[in-house]
């Protein structure tokens, strides 16, 4: 009965919210849910026939809950999901306040949600879930989530409490992530990526390079970007484990980064027994979520919004947009609490490696003189315009005939570029 | 904006070149700390100084070290920290001698708490530090909450002139703004002086070594600790420039900086002094 007095008022809550537009829908009546019943969420999954999928990882769980969304429609059935950027306790119960009958267990097929690397113990624990897909760990808002080890060791800890039940599917190719494998009952499932760049060297601000076993430096015979490759440890001789799965014909999205993101949910697939075809027409039909590559037209100009919130994405992003052969930047730094308030992280990006002289860069955000100093002692020529809806009038009418504009936000300028771009605000 | 610094230097200064040591940079960069050489290098090769930097990982060989002119050193992770502090009690007699006898140095978070006697982390087993700041670290325990934020301290002029005659460089000279020093903090460990140690400076807000005696990191000789990230050089380029300096005179006896288009510098550092609400007056000294 308190769960149905708890979804009456939170589907209020998240109605009323909506109509007067005062945002947080997405997090209050979870929120409200969660204190007249912290056994809210438990209850509701108890009798419910639906699969549970979690999704962790710093970077690409929204792009792999939205191509793993793609392939259940693709097979004809329904998902419950989280909404992006409520990927706390409060978030998952929201969607569950708005995604359920008032009576009876929860009706759909799949629930999908995206955690916070933070919340994921506690997310653990309130669904035991049947998938479990953990990405990468990359430093990231050291001072919100910590340091790349004190998550893992967290993750460790959560994960022994899995059973069989439990599908782990993890990242072979992140020594850290491949290494939570190795206490747990869950039942293990790798994806990585088999293919020669000829790189064998780790770049600057690689966060697992030691042993997780024995903390002996780790050997790399590739490395993809960051600490992701085929490693092996010389010392205790773990290594990294054979993927199940690790090229596909078809890649929806540019971006290594993108490749790690679509082998991770096809693998979901493969378990799931969903065919490999209804998996490739799936990607052939997806579009991009909000700010993770996303085209928006803006004054007869394209702009490409790429989310860029840690060195690691900040750098994939910086190879992408050079593949397509993109010279127009637009890099906005804001340091909001979803941001993560210590801008430290900026030097950590390889600009001297990347970019050239033949950039036209402007930077805006809250810290863009933080990010013009970097620039600066990249010794890239920079634009620094502090008023972000100036700034994009000003590179968006510089624009040639066919050139088009390039966005590198961190998460709040991103909701900010949208919101001047599309006119209207999405959160 | 362009950094046409590098036509202001004079065909002279060609002839004068430092050796920066980078101690464990694969480990010890958690926190963008490879920003700190950046400027380092370049605020040196837009003056026409050249700039060798050493990347002294893990079983480096000790005699490295001796022909180093200034040690820059960062912070990192527990996992790593363990690993540097085995290495480094190899090379605690040299770097000893090296630091007593006045290289400059900068040593920030984790590389300051290395200075000290011990650190006693948060389970409260003690890890032994190389004794050569008089002061100690303890972890109160994972109770405590992490001392996190920006952070403004006022560095206190007064502690350069009373360490030694050559450190009276930029600091005491230059005009405007040169007092303040601001960065990010973000540490579980408290850190306390002891007698033979000044602080780097006064926190005018944030935390500073354990958030109740209102210090801030340790200068000793020429070495500076401190637990400012940001990194703490970009946007403090007076520190910048006295590190380059101070190095310099050592080497060559006499030097004199030619001033660089710091414009930018100011800007980013007044966007923190603004959100702290601190006024960065000339006349603050």
């Amino acid at each position: 009965m308190i769960n149905v007095i708890s979804i009456i008022l939170g589907k209020a809550i998240a109605y009323l919210s909506n109509v007067l537009n005062i945002g947080s829908g997405s997090t209050w009546p979870g929120h409200i849910a969660l204190k007249l019943n912290p056994n809210f969420i438990k209850g509701i999954l108890k009798n419910s026939k639906t699969k549970i999928i979690v999704i962790a990882g710093t970077n690409g769980k929204t792009t792999t809950g939205r191509l793993i969304t793609s392939i259940i429609r693709e097979s004809g059935k329904t998902y419950l999901q989280n909404k992006a950027g409520a990927n706390l306790i409060n978030g998952l119960a929201s969607a569950l306040v708005k995604g359920v009958e008032l009576t009876g267990p929860l009706n759909k097929d799949y629930l999908i949600f995206e955690s916070d690397e933070s919340a994921l113990p506690e997310v653990l624990e309130q669904t035991n879930p049947d998938y479990l897909i953990c990405l990468n760990l990359f430093r990231d808002q050291l001072d919100r989530y910590g340091e790349v080890n004190t998550i893992a060791k967290n993750w460790q800890e959560a994960f022994e409490k899995l059973n069989s039940k439990t599908t782990l599917i993890l990242n072979s190719d992140d020594p850290q992530v491949s290494f939570l494998s190795k206490k747990t009952n869950a039942t293990i499932l790798f994806f990585g990526l088999d293919e020669t760049n000829g790189e064998n060297n780790l770049k600057h601000g690689a966060d697992s390079i030691y042993c997780p076993h024995c903390l002996h430096m780790l050997d790399f015979t590739q490395v993809h970007f960051s600490h992701l490759g085929t490693w092996s440890c010389s010392n205790c001789s773990l290594k990294r484990p054979k993927p199940e799965l690790s090229n596909l014909i078809y890649y929806p999205l540019p971006g290594t980064y993108n490749k790690y993101n679509s082998l991770a949910a096809a693998l979901f697939a493969k378990a799931e027994n969903i065919s490999f075809k209804k998996v490739i027409r799936a990607y052939k039909s997806f579009t991009p979520a909000f700010g993770r590559q996303e085209k928006i037209k803006y004054r007869g100009k394209f702009a490409h919004l790429f989310l860029s919130k840690n060195p690691t994405s900040f750098n994939e992003s910086l190879e992408t947009i050079k593949k397509l052969h993109g010279k127009n930047l637009l890099i906005i730094l804001n340091d909001r609490i979803p941001d993560g308030l210590d801008v430290s992280w900026i030097w950590d990006i390889n600009f001297e490696g990347i970019l050239d002289k033949s950039f036209n860069i402007m930077v805006s955000g809250e810290r863009c003189y933080d990010m013009g100093l970097r620039l600066k002692y990249a010794e890239i020529f920079t634009h620094i315009e502090p008023n972000l809806e100036n700034a994009i009038d000003v590179t968006v009418e510089g624009l040639e005939k066919k050139e088009e504009l390039f966005i590198l936000p961190n998460y709040s300028a991103m909701l900010d570029a949208r919101k001047i771009l599309t006119g209207k605000k999405i959160l | 904006m362009k950094n046409n610094q590098l036509s202001s230097y004079t065909l002279d200064a060609n002839r004068y070149s430092l050796t920066i040591g980078w101690l464990y940079p694969d480990l010890m960069n958690t926190y963008g700390d490879r920003g700190n050489i950046i400027t380092l290098i370049k605020r040196c090769q837009w003056r026409g100084i050249k700039v060798e930097v050493k990347r002294l990982n893990p079983g480096f060989n000790h005699k490295q070290l001796t022909i180093c002119n200034m040690l820059v050193m960062g912070g990192a992770q527990d996992i790593q920290q363990e690993i540097v502090g085995e290495d480094l009690k190899k090379k605690n007699k040299i770097l000893k001698q090296m630091i007593n006898d006045g290289t400059p140095g900068l040593f920030v978070c984790g590389g300051f708490q290395f200075l000290g006697k011990y650190y006693k982390e948060a389970d409260g087993t003690i890890v032994n530090g190389l004794g050569i700041f008089d002061l100690y670290t303890e972890n109160p325990g994972e109770n405590h909450p992490r001392l996190i934020g920006n952070i403004a301290i006022k560095f206190n002029i007064d502690i350069l002139r009373a360490s030694d005659s050559e450190s009276r460089s930029s600091f005491s000279t230059s005009s405007n703004s040169k007092n303040v020093i601001i960065g990010f903090e973000n540490h579980g460990g408290r850190t306390y002086l002891g007698k033979n140690i000044k602080p780097f400076g006064k926190v005018l807000k944030g935390f500073g070594n354990n958030g109740k005696d209102g210090f801030e990191g340790a200068v000793y000789k020429n070495s500076f600790g401190t637990y400012l990230h940001g990194p703490i050089l970009p946007k403090n380029p007076e520190l910048a420039d006295h590190l380059i300096k101070l190095s310099l005179i050592r080497k060559y006896k006499e030097f004199t900086l030619d001033p660089l288009d710091d414009t930018i510098e100011k800007k980013a550092k007044d966007t923190i002094l603004n959100r702290l609400k601190i006024q960065n007056s000339p006349n603050s000294s």
